[in-house]
């Protein structure tokens, strides 16, 4: 009878002591994109500081990086510097577009002067381009290959090597 | 003074007209701006455009169903966080254009998976999440009649082994009780 009720506790109990070590410590924004093996939503913005329109739809049958960042994100400033270096070696390759997530336009363009800029900034509207693209926060950067399908999706700042191997997921060659 | 007057006019007219003519322009430009539009994912709005309080109180309602993105299990209708707030923002605007409840919450679903349905629909895995309850609480039923059943057995056994004490039938207990006793005469009575 002892081990019947021991037999009897432990399945109910086991069951759930696996579910609250193995999906409690887990942060629940941290799926995998729904988006990732889907076409790249699709948007027309205004560069913040040119006013030039820019469209995702225009660089058609060449990879992009859209990357999603604002100037009051402290990871955003580490990542800059190897976006604009990636934009300016593969610019011919690849299109780098940064879409700017909740902020000002002065306050972007002070930014660009003084950490430099090699790609459009653009303004997102609404942050229905955040939304679209399914954004929790900034920095977040997509990796779209030739065909428009999203490839990969980075949450958190960007180092080299990490931008260099993503670049090769979407066939940049180095 | 009345030409000077007409010239004021003429000016403003004028001036109202470039005006006009430039934010007329604006509007162009601002039209070519466009984000996903989202009747390229869900279709084109199936139901009818709501304004004024019905629309108000949609954007409570649905928004309440979607979950914000940023917070720790918040609706953006809860939530004065600015992501939410945009999400409930474009929610509004969805509803005014006649999308449905459906067709809103599928367009959001598609850019943050079902993490973001407040409410998980009844698909898949989610089954287990909805009948789970119901069906551990008539597992714990059953265990719980089963228990009271088997000791109310155990207690009718032993009424009955008291019983049979005072009147042994087994041949067995008799032999067993001659055995222990010598004299089956005396224990039996």
């Amino acid at each position: 009878m002892n081990r019947n009720v021991l037999l009897i506790g432990l399945a109910v109990i086991l069951p759930f002591l696996g579910l609250l070590f193995f999906a409690l410590g887990k942060d629940p924004t941290r799926i995998r994109s729904p988006l990732i093996g889907k076409a790249a939503p699709e948007f027309t913005l205004r560069d913040v500081t040119t006013g030039e329109i820019v469209s995702l739809e225009s660089a058609r049958g060449k990879p992009m990086v859209v990357n999603f960042w604002a100037t009051w994100c402290v990871p955003c400033y580490a990542e800059h510097p190897y976006l604009v270096a990636a934009a300016r070696q593969y610019g011919d390759q690849v299109l780098f577009v940064g879409v700017v997530y909740e902020d000002e336009e002065e306050a972007i363009n002070r930014f660009l002067r003084q950490y430099g800029r090699s790609y459009p900034a653009l303004q997102d509207q609404d942050g229905r381009a955040a939304i679209a693209y399914g954004v929790y926060g900034v920095p977040e950067t997509f990796f779209i290959d030739g065909k428009g399908q999203i490839v990969a999706k980075h949450e958190g700042p960007l180092d080299q090597a990490t931008l260099q191997q993503y670049l090769g997921q979407i066939g940049v060659k180095s | 003074m009345k030409i000077a007057g007409n010239g004021t006019r003429i000016i403003l007219l004028a001036c109202l007209a470039l005006m006009l003519g430039r934010s007329s322009g604006l509007v162009e430009a601002q039209d070519e701006i466009a984000v996903a539009p989202p009747s390229l994912v869900v279709g084109e709005p199936a139901g009818q455009p709501l304004s004024g309080e019905a629309l108000d109180a949609e954007t409570e309602r649905i928004g309440a169903l979607v979950r914000c993105p940023v917070c720790q299990g918040l609706s953006v209708t809860d939530s004065p966080a600015p992501m939410a707030q945009k999400m409930k923002r474009q929610t509004r605007d969805l509803i005014a254009e006649g999308f449905t409840e459906e067709q809103i919450l599928s367009y959001f679903e598609r850019s943050y998976g079902e993490f973001v349905l407040l409410k998980p629909p009844l698909r898949g895995i989610n089954w287990f999440v909805w009948l789970a309850p119901g069906i551990l609480l008539v597992i714990g039923l059953a265990i719980v009649v089963w228990f009271f059943k088997r000791s109310a057995a155990r207690t009718r056994d032993a009424a009955d082994q008291g019983e049979s004490l005072e009147e042994p039938a087994d041949p067995y207990v008799m032999e067993v009780r001659r055995l222990a006793y010598g004299d089956s005469e005396e224990t039996g009575k």
